[in-house]
């Protein structure tokens, strides 16, 4: 597979120096994300991996849109208000990029669906709003051995944690135990925006090989006390999740 | 010995009594500091179980699963409360 001439003036601002090189770009263009939810990082994340040139962007998100949603997620508006969501923000998401395949599931994948994704992709990038979900998507990935990216959200702050199965800690080393959730997070668009464009950098970098991608690290960036920390991940040896996984050969 | 603390994500809020600069007897270590900040924080609300720990930033656990880890005078201690919403 090549660029074509339209595919080579679409990403002309970013094929260079100090950004992807043609094969980085070609990379992009050869592989799979799954984006999974798409709402408050999720959309943004999406539709910066879709602007970029993955090649397939798979999203899956459940539920009507709801007028609360609207603070954040980018990929709805006020014509989706009381629609099924994953349809429209599929369809928006076409309109972004003509280049790129785009699939829309419209339920959260369970334990079974989540394995079989990840064997069908080069990365996951994790935006849903339980702990159940994100150590789904971490189990996935550890057993696909993808890269798998953690985004996480609540009022002002987020986290990024990249993981590198077989490698570096996964979510579980991270999470031994899945915290307590509460249902009425609170949040401001700005910090899912973040944490969501920060998560498809980092799948950028790895996809087209460029960089230096934060792999065994969390990004803690919280936006109310205005202060960023990078923290390096420690591997659990024991981890009942990747404790027995090594790398892998790709 | 002195130590800097941060507290950030979830919890900040419920921490805004505690010093940013903590004083510890020399020798401290991980759990004594839990202990302090904890006598800070309302009975009923101690930090939660599942905030993960950084001291010198390196990720040693949580603040319920954390190996023995000596403090010296100086460390920075990052306690990030998890953080969950999409």
């Amino acid at each position: 597979m090549t660029l074509t001439p339209e595919e080579r003036d679409r990403y002309a601002r970013q094929m260079g120096p100090g950004v992807l090189s043609e094969e980085g770009q070609l990379r992009l263009k050869n592989s799979t994300a799954l984006v999974t939810r798409v709402g408050g990082m999720g959309g943004p994340a999406s539709q910066t991996l879709t602007m970029a040139g993955v090649g397939r962007v798979i999203i899956a998100h459940g539920g009507d849109m709801i007028s609360p949603d609207l603070n954040r997620q980018v990929l709805g508006s006020e014509s989706v208000l009381g629609k099924p969501r994953a349809p429209h923000f599929g369809e928006y998401l076409k309109t972004m990029n003509r280049f790129v395949e785009i699939e829309a599931i419209d339920h959260e994948p369970d334990d079974e669906e989540a394995e079989q994704l990840a064997t069908r992709c080069d990365i996951i990038v994790s935006c849903p709003p339980t702990f159940t979900e994100r150590l789904r998507l971490n189990r996935a990935a550890v057993s696909a051995k993808i890269p798998f990216i953690d985004a996480a959200q609540w009022g002002m702050a987020g986290t990024l944690i990249v993981c590198k199965p077989g490698e570096t800690a996964c979510l579980q080393c991270a999470y031994p135990k899945a915290p307590p959730f509460e249902e009425f997070f609170p949040v401001v668009g700005g910090i899912s925006a973040a944490i969501g464009a920060m998560a498809a950098l980092e799948a950028i970098k790895i996809l087209s090989g460029t960089g230096v991608v934060l792999f065994g690290k969390m990004l803690s960036y919280d936006g109310f006390a205005g202060r960023v920390d990078v923290v390096d991940m420690t591997r659990n040896p024991d981890c009942p999740c990747c404790g027995n996984t090594s790398p892998s050969d790709a | 010995m002195k130590i800097t603390l941060v507290v950030t994500g979830r919890s900040y809020h419920l921490t805004k009594n505690i010093p940013s600069q903590l004083e510890l007897d020399a020798g401290s270590g991980l759990g004594e500091a839990i202990s302090t900040i904890n006598d800070h924080l309302p009975t009923e609300q101690p930090l939660p179980q599942s905030c993960l720990i950084a001291v010198g930033g390196k990720h040693v656990g949580t603040v319920g699963t954390h190996p023995p880890t000596d403090l010296n005078d100086g460390d920075e201690l990052v306690i990030i409360a998890p953080v969950a919403g999409g």
